[in-house]
């Protein structure tokens, strides 16, 4: 809770990418996994008894935002489910879809009570982030990317309307989570990222909805480099209510990011979580004590796992060499 | 002044301008016969692009490729429609070949860029879309004689399904003879990723793929020239 409340904390920060990894602990069915809070919770409380990270994290399964629209999601023996079918074929087909009722629709009372069930056990203790999407990276779930680019690209005033139509559903879900127990919200913003879409896009529509649907959430928001490189476009997502701190994406340099946002906001990263199936866990170690070395006594860095889930094939050593480099790095011992 | 239509084409791309590329088009096919806008003006462009694009230009996005690859589109739709006059074959004709992304896999815009600028290419291709198992792709490959498949994977999750469309190349006695292409963003994270899970080459973007196809293909005529299926 430290480094969210600006306090000083006793060792640097772990935050891993583990919502899919808790299935592999409990060995718990995905479907179960992503249907059954409860199941997703015990996911989440064996993390913590092996792994000991300092935060813990909702479901990471967007699709079920795209299926609380009426996209068909498929379920994978490997994955978080994906999103098969789209609600509709346009951002203007997408302006007459009903919102969905964030107390009611099975799919987000699923996000939401895995949040509950998590602050009632650890409330005060571990903070729990609530994982989300920004407007800007709703269509895709609901309508699929090309069909956005399309809006974004070709008919602006389109994608102005859907945004403004998604962006109560989005302010109403963040509250609805902060509400449940989450003591911060991360979110990806991809689609005003200028590795994605171009500048005249940023500026016109990517950054004001951006801002406009942070200022409704009443709390705390991390935002997410989303699988795009955040550094070089880091300014594009500074100055936005409410935002406390930045994920970067895997090996972007965290002294230059620090640099660029100045003392105060929590960074975290930069170690793929996709990646670390495929390392040894000496490996894994020489890559976090490189992070840890870059941000040295920096409070307010959180060593963590970015891009996708941590794969269930991850050998258990590779999490754990993560854990001893920050008892390594800290000021408690391991 | 003669106007440079590959430069306003190329402008127009980047500022991700689908219009105004349609009206360059427009005003390069005045007085010219259409059946040479590949040719003469598409790919020339194209190139450009690619170029700025594998160099990591700093206007050009993920957004950006996906305009150049509509443009592609657009002109190759008018094209089918404004048949050549001479009646001689609107584009070269290469392939067949897939494409496909890896089972579990339901990311299509590579793929999408990458077709979109094969068949401007003059490939034939066949997209099969996706979520596409191992064992469809071989069919397919066997039914078409297609001695190229282009497979695409979003995530490293997924990318590891190549391993088994590979597994089944080898299985069916057609190694080499069946090349494997793939694609998407953990390859170009990952390159070590290609030849690991048993991929024959990569391109490091979309347009870049059409040369990689090309020498795939050769590459498999080498090995084995004797057809994948009987000719009927």
């Amino acid at each position: 809770m430290a480094a969210l409340q600006d306090q000083p904390a006793d060792r640097p920060l772990l935050l891993l990418n583990a919502g899919l990894y808790g299935a592999k602990l409990t060995g718990a069915s995905l479907k179960d996994h992503y249907r059954d809070p409860a199941v997703y919770v015990e996911g989440q409380v064996a993390i913590l008894e092996t792994f000991s990270p300092d935060f813990l994290i909702s479901p990471f399964v967007l699709a079920g935002l795209g299926e609380a629209f009426g996209s068909r999601v498929t379920s994978s023996l490997r994955q978080p489910p994906n999103v098969a079918a789209f609600a509709a074929e346009s951002a203007e087909a997408a302006l007459r879809l009903p919102l969905p009722d964030v107390d009611s629709h099975p799919g987000i009372l699923y996000l939401r009570e895995s949040i509950r069930l998590l602050a009632g056990r650890y409330a005060g203790r571990v903070p729990v982030i609530g994982l989300l999407v920004s407007p800007l990276d709703l269509p895709p779930l609901i309508i699929g990317l090309e069909a956005w680019l399309d809006a974004l690209l070709f008919q602006p005033e389109v994608a102005r309307a859907l945004l403004d139509r998604l962006t109560p559903f989005f302010a109403a879900l963040g509250k609805a989570m902060l509400g449940d127990g989450a003591t911060a919200l991360a979110l990806t913003a991809n689609l005003t990222n200028r590795f994605i879409v171009p500048e005249r896009v940023v500026e016109t529509l990517g950054r004001p909805a951006l801002r406009e649907a942070l200022a409704e959430i009443p709390g705390p928001v991390i935002l997410h480099h989303g699988g795009c490189p955040l550094l070089p476009h880091l300014g594009d997502f500074m100055g936005h209510p409410n935002v406390v701190g930045y994920v970067l994406d895997a090996g972007e340099d965290l002294g230059e990011a620090r640099r660029v946002l100045g003392a105060g906001p929590l960074l975290l990263g930069n170690l793929s979580g996709p990646d670390l199936a495929g390392l040894r866990p000496d490996e894994v170690g020489v890559l976090c004590d490189r992070a840890l070395a870059q941000r040295g006594p920096d409070q307010q860095f959180a060593l963590a796992t970015c891009c996708a889930d941590i794969p269930l094939d991850t050998p258990p050593e590779c999490i754990e060499a993560l854990t001893d480099a920050v008892c390594r790095a800290g000021r408690v011992p391991a | 002044m003669d106007r440079n239509y590959c430069q306003e084409l190329l402008d127009a791309i980047e500022r991700a301008d689908r219009a105004g590329a349609a009206a360059v088009v427009d005003a390069w096919a005045v007085g010219r016969s259409f059946s040479q806008v590949v040719p003469e003006l598409l790919s020339p462009t194209l190139e450009s692009f690619g170029t700025l694009w594998s160099q990591g230009h700093g206007g050009v996005s993920l957004a950006t490729g996906y305009v150049a690859s509509k443009v592609a589109e657009d002109v190759l739709s008018r094209l089918l429609r404004e048949s050549s006059p001479d009646g001689g074959p609107i584009l070269p004709s290469k392939g067949p070949v897939l494409l496909g992304n890896v089972e579990d896999d339901f990311h299509p815009l590579g793929r999408n860029m990458v077709v979109a600028f094969l068949r401007t290419a003059g490939w034939d291709v066949r997209d099969l879309g996706v979520d596409v198992p191992p064992a469809q792709f071989v069919d397919q490959a066997e039914e078409t004689g297609a001695r190229v498949i282009g497979a695409s994977a979003m995530m490293y999750t997924t990318a590891k399904n190549v391993a088994r469309i590979r597994a089944e190349i080898d299985r069916r006695g057609l190694t080499g003879k069946v090349q494997l292409a793939v694609g998407g963003a953990v390859f170009k994270l990952r390159p070590e990723l290609v030849s690991d899970l048993g991929g024959d080459g990569t391109a490091t973007s979309a347009l870049e793929a059409s040369a990689l196809f090309e020498r795939l293909w050769q590459r498999s005529l080498n090995l084995d020239p004797t057809p994948l299926r009987a000719l009927p």
